[in-house]
C-alpha cells in the first residue's frame, strides 16, 4: 500500500513538472487519452469506424512528412507506398492464406523495397523534376495492376481479406495503439541525431556533403523508413476495409496526404497528425449536405493555408505558448517569466 | 621517397569553352600554410572544389597523402580529412548553430574514435566556442551577422578534425577588428591541440584570400593563379615583388 502510494506520488509529480507545465504537451495527454477511452463513452460503430480510418491515415500522413517535410524530398506519389502496403498484405492474405499480423510486417517490408527501388532513380532529382517523377510512380504501378487481373483482380481489387481481430473494439484498440506508437516512433526519429541531418538535408545538401555525411544514405534511408510507415498503413487499410482496390493508388490520394501534411504544418511530424484527425472526421460530418462537401473542405484548407501559412498546428501552438529569448524552452503563454531561466519574457 | 602531403598534377576544368582551371600542378608539405591570390575569376575557387570533389575534374589528378581524390564522393574526401568553406557562407539557416555544427560532428570521420553519441553535442559546443560563437548556440542560425557565419563555416570545417583545411576567403566580408579575430583564430587552430573534445592536429591549409595584407602574415608560401594558369608560386614577399604577378593584379604598368 505505502508502496503504491510513493509511486503515485512519484508519478503526480513527473505528470505535474513535466506535462502539465506547457499546454502543448497537456493536448497529446488528453488526445492519448481520450482516444485510449473512447470504447468506455461510446461504441457506436459509425465513431468507432471513423476513427479506426483517421488513424490509419495520421500514420500515411506522418510518414509523407518524414520524407518530404523533413528531408525536403518532395513526393508527390506517396500513394505509392500505401498502395503496395495494401496490395502485398492482400496479395499475402487472400492467395497465400498468411494471418494478418504477419501480412501487415511483411508488407511493410515490401514498402521498404518499394522505397529503395523509386529512392536510387530520384537520388539526382530535384524540386519539381522530383515531384513531377514520383507521381508517375503510383500511375505506373496501376498499369502493372490493371495488367495482371488474375493476381491483382485488376479493377476490382482484391477482396474478402481477413480481419486482424474479429470484434469491433478489439480491433479499434489494435489501430489505435499501433497508430499512437508508430506516430511516437516517427517523432523520435526526427528529434534524434538523424533528424537534424534531415533537416540539414533540406536546407543544403551541398553543405551536407561537405561535413562529411553521405547524403545518399541518409536520403535513401528516408525513402525507407517513410515507406516503411506508410506501407503499414496500407496493410492496416485493406486488412480493416476488407479489400484492396485500385482506389489506394490514385493520385488523389497522394495528393490527400499532400494537403493533410501542409494544412497542419510540414516538418513537425505532430501537425499532419493533427491535420487528419481535424479534417477526415470533418469531410465525414458534412456528408449531410454531400453537393458542398468538397467545396467546404476546400475552403477550410484556403483559408488556413492564407492566413497561416506554416499550417495550422505550428500557428496555434505559437499563440498558447512562447519562447524563453534566453534558454529557447518553450513556455505558457501567459507565464511573464522563463520557467528554467527565469529570463523575462516578452 | 616520403608520399607527398598534397600533390595536384596537370588540373584541368572548363566551364563550356571557359578554361577555369588550366593545366595546374603544385604540391604541399603537411602542416604548411599555402596561399592561393588571383584577380577575380583565375580560378581559385574551382581549385578548391575540385580537390574536395563538389566539382568533377576533365582530366588530372589530386592526391592526399597518396590516395586519389579524384572520382571519390565529396563525403569520402572529407572523411578522408580534408574539409573545406564556402566563399557565400551555406549554413542551414533553419536549424540552431550548435545543430549545424553537430551535422560534422556525427561525420565517420569525426566519430571515428568510437565516441559515443552522447559526445555530439559537447563537441558541437566545443567548435563553437573555439570559434567564438558559443554564446549564440541555440540562436537560429538565420540571425547570424556575416562575421559570424564566417566563424560558424570555420566551426563547421574543424568539426570533421580535418588534416587539410581550405578556407575559401575567411576574411571577406569582415571588419578589420573581425578580420584579426580570424587570423588569431587561424594561427591558434593551425598550432595544434585539444579544444575541449575537439582535437586539432595542427592542420596543414590552403587560404584562397583577397586581402593580402592580413594573409602574408599567416602563409608559409603563395600560389599565384591567373586565367586558371600558375602564374607564380614562392615565398611572400618574393610573389608580392613580382613582375608579373603585379601586372596580373593592376594591369600592365601597375608596378610604376
Amino acid at each position: 500500500m505505502v508502496a503504491a502510494g510513493l509511486y503515485l506520488k512519484r508519478f503526480y509529480t513527473v505528470v505535474r513538472g513535466e506535462v502539465l507545465v506547457l499546454p502543448s504537451r497537456v493536448i497529446v495527454a488528453l488526445f492519448f487519452l481520450v482516444l485510449l477511452g473512447m470504447p468506455l463513452i461510446s461504441q457506436d460503430p459509425y465513431l468507432i469506424r471513423i476513427i479506426v480510418l483517421t488513424s490509419i491515415f495520421a500514420i500515411l500522413a506522418a510518414s509523407w512528412d518524414l520524407l518530404s517535410g523533413f528531408t525536403g524530398q518532395m513526393n508527390f506519389g506517396h500513394a505509392l507506398f500505401f498502395g503496395v502496403g495494401a496490395y502485398a498484405s492482400a496479395m499475402l492474405n487472400v492467395h497465400l492464406q498468411i494471418p494478418p499480423w504477419v501480412c501487415v510486417p511483411l508488407a511493410a517490408v515490401a514498402a521498404v523495397l518499394t522505397g529503395l527501388l523509386v529512392g536510387i532513380p530520384c537520388l539526382r532529382l530535384k524540386h519539381t523534376y522530383l515531384a513531377l517523377t514520383t507521381m508517375a510512380f503510383p500511375i505506373i504501378l496501376m498499369g502493372i495492376v490493371f495488367a495482371l487481373p488474375d493476381i491483382t483482380g485488376g479493377e476490382l481489387g482484391i477482396s474478402g481479406l481477413q480481419r486482424i481481430s474479429n470484434s469491433m473494439i478489439g480491433n479499434y484498440y489494435i489501430y489505435v495503439v499501433t497508430m499512437l506508437v508508430l506516430c511516437t516512433i516517427m517523432w523520435k526519429i526526427t528529434d534524434s541525431h538523424t533528424g537534424i541531418i534531415f533537416h540539414a538535408i533540406r536546407e543544403d545538401e551541398l553543405a551536407v556533403k561537405a561535413s562529411g555525411i553521405n547524403t545518399t544514405r541518409y536520403k535513401l534511408m528516408a525513402f525507407c523508413l517513410s515507406g516503411f510507415f506508410a506501407g503499414i498503413a496500407g496493410g492496416l487499410y485493406a486488412h480493416y476495409m476488407r479489400i484492396a482496390g485500385p482506389s489506394t493508388l490514385e493520385v488523389s490520394m497522394s495528393f490527400t496526404v499532400v494537403i493533410w501534411a501542409v494544412f497542419g504544418g510540414i516538418a513537425t511530424i505532430y501537425g499532419p497528425i493533427a491535420a487528419v484527425f481535424i479534417l477526415f472526421p470533418l469531410l465525414e460530418f458534412v456528408r449531410f449536405w454531400p453537393e458542398y462537401r468538397m467545396l467546404i473542405f476546400a475552403v477550410v484548407v484556403l483559408l488556413i493555408l492564407l492566413y497561416m501559412p506554416e499550417g495550422l498546428i505550428p500557428w496555434v501552438r505559437d499563440k498558447i505558448e512562447k519562447e524563453c529569448p534566453r534558454c529557447k524552452i518553450r513556455n505558457v503563454a501567459t507565464r511573464k517569466t522563463c520557467r528554467i531561466c527565469t529570463a523575462v519574457l516578452d | 621517397m616520403a608520399v607527398p602531403f598534397l600533390e595536384v598534377e596537370a588540373l584541368t576544368k572548363s566551364f563550356g569553352g571557359l578554361r577555369a582551371v588550366d593545366n595546374i600542378q603544385f604540391r604541399m608539405e603537411n602542416k604548411e600554410i599555402l596561399g592561393l591570390i588571383g584577380p577575380n575569376g583565375a580560378g581559385k575557387t574551382t581549385l578548391l572544389r575540385l580537390i574536395t570533389g563538389i566539382l568533377k575534374p576533365d582530366s588530372g589528378s589530386v592526391r592526399f597523402q597518396g590516395k586519389q581524390l579524384v572520382g571519390l564522393k565529396t563525403w569520402d574526401i572529407v572523411n578522408m580529412g580534408v574539409a573545406c568553406t564556402f566563399q557565400n557562407m551555406r549554413p542551414f539557416r533553419r536549424l540552431p548553430i550548435i545543430a549545424n555544427v553537430m551535422v560534422s560532428c556525427l561525420s565517420p570521420r569525426s566519430m571515428r574514435r568510437g565516441e559515443w553519441v552522447k559526445v555530439v553535442e559537447s563537441k558541437a559546443m566545443d567548435a563553437l566556442e573555439f570559434a567564438g560563437i558559443s554564446d549564440m548556440a541555440l540562436e537560429k542560425a538565420s540571425t547570424l551577422s556575416q562575421g559570424d557565419l564566417k566563424r560558424l563555416e570555420v566551426a563547421r570545417a574543424i568539426a570533421t578534425e580535418p588534416d587539410l583545411l581550405l578556407l575559401d576567403e575567411p576574411f571577406g566580408g569582415l571588419s578589420p577588428a573581425e578580420t584579426d579575430l580570424m587570423a588569431k583564430s587561424i594561427r591558434r587552430l593551425h598550432k595544434g591541440g585539444r579544444f575541449g573534445r575537439l582535437h586539432s592536429e595542427g592542420p596543414a591549409m590552403i587560404i584562397v584570400e583577397h586581402k593580402l595584407q592580413q594573409l602574408m602574415k599567416i602563409v608559409d608560401r603563395i600560389i599565384v593563379l591567373n586565367f586558371g594558369t600558375l602564374l607564380a608560386e614562392g615565398k611572400p614577399d618574393d610573389v608580392v615583388n613580382n613582375p608579373a604577378v603585379i601586372e596580373a593584379y593592376l594591369g600592365q604598368g601597375g608596378g610604376q
